[in-house]
């Protein structure tokens, strides 16, 4: 059966939209299932993690993280209490109720952080953090149309 | 007499063979010039000299900062030909200024693009902004050295400022 060239278009364009729903609302998804977490994927919007994380790199969050499964040195994401969002520093010192992080371009470490709000932790592969540069500042300047 | 036998017979000098575009472009494609190639090519040339002029007319600046040990310390500027932050310690900023001036009658677009390991240490105040017909303004960069940054490396980068006519669109 030989398509004409209208339906072939309009079928292109259903194949286009398919693939770009996938990638859009799918890879969110099975990102979340795979790392355990409703937050997959983090932005850094800061130079606190210099040059570990750079501002604007992307980086994937590992969930379903607890006290027996961090260690000093990993980098974790932290959720603040007072609704100032997340945190993503490195931990100095881990304490029976809580841990302390800080910002490897900080010169001072941040409050003791309780965990409970202990979100996850940055995503290590070979030994070495999965990031994706640029791409955080992408996410982040399409949210400011978001929001 | 015996001058004319003593010649050579010249050889016919052959037209030299001028370079025509469209017959280049016949011989390659197996078709002529269409009208509809003849525009695209135009725009594509426009595009291309307009990015090329943009691209030579730009401002651009060689960056770079050493990191020193101690505290507070922070050091001179030693040359106004490059965004050259001298030495600093960590914990400190230095900020140098660029002067921009639009001397033409048409309202520029600028836009300022930092590359290299000192950009991720490096702030700008406005990285695009609109620039008036007959006027100048000052572009502040600041870098500020973290508690990260390691001893006695110098971190480079370059600064390219470009200044896009507007054609008052």
């Amino acid at each position: 059966m030989k398509l004409g060239k209208t339906a072939k278009f309009f079928l292109d364009g259903v194949i286009y939209i398919v693939i770009v729903g996938g990638i859009v609302y799918g890879l969110p998804k099975f990102l979340s299932w795979s790392l355990k977490t409703p937050f997959p994927m983090a932005a850094i919007t800061s130079g606190s993690m210099w040059p570990e994380l750079k501002q604007g790199d992307m980086v994937f969050i590992q969930g379903e993280q607890s006290k027996d499964t961090i260690a000093e040195g990993d980098v974790v994401v932290w959720r603040s209490t007072n609704n100032e969002g997340f945190v993503i520093h490195r931990v100095t010192e881990l304490k029976e109720d809580t841990f302390i992080t800080k910002g490897d371009g900080n010169f001072t470490a941040d409050p003791p952080v309780g965990y409970d709000q202990l979100v996850g932790k940055a995503l290590v592969w070979r030994g070495k953090m999965v990031k994706l540069p640029y791409l955080g500042s992408v996410t982040t300047y399409a949210s400011k149309f978001v929001q | 007499m015996a001058d004319i036998i003593n010649q050579n017979p010249v050889a016919p000098i052959e037209p030299k063979k001028r370079f025509s575009f469209g017959a280049w472009w016949d011989k390659t494609t197996g078709e002529p010039l269409k009208l509809k190639d003849k525009i695209i090519l135009i725009v594509v040339g426009v595009v291309f000299l307009f990015v090329f002029y943009v691209t030579l007319d730009a401002n651009k600046y060689p960056a770079l900062v050493r990191v020193i040990a101690g505290e507070g310390a922070v050091g001179v500027n030693p040359t106004d030909l490059a965004l050259d932050f001298g030495d600093l310690a960590r914990g400190t900023s230095a900020v140098r200024r660029v002067d921009i001036q639009n001397g033409t009658f048409m309202p520029m677009y600028v836009l300022v693009w930092e590359v290299g390991g000192i950009s991720s240490l490096m702030e700008v105040d406005k990285t695009a902004f609109r620039l008036a017909p007959k006027s100048g303004t000052k572009i502040e960069f600041s870098t500020y050295m973290p508690a990260s940054a390691e001893i006695d490396k110098i971190y480079k980068g370059r600064v390219y400022i470009f200044k896009i006519p507007t054609f008052g669109i």
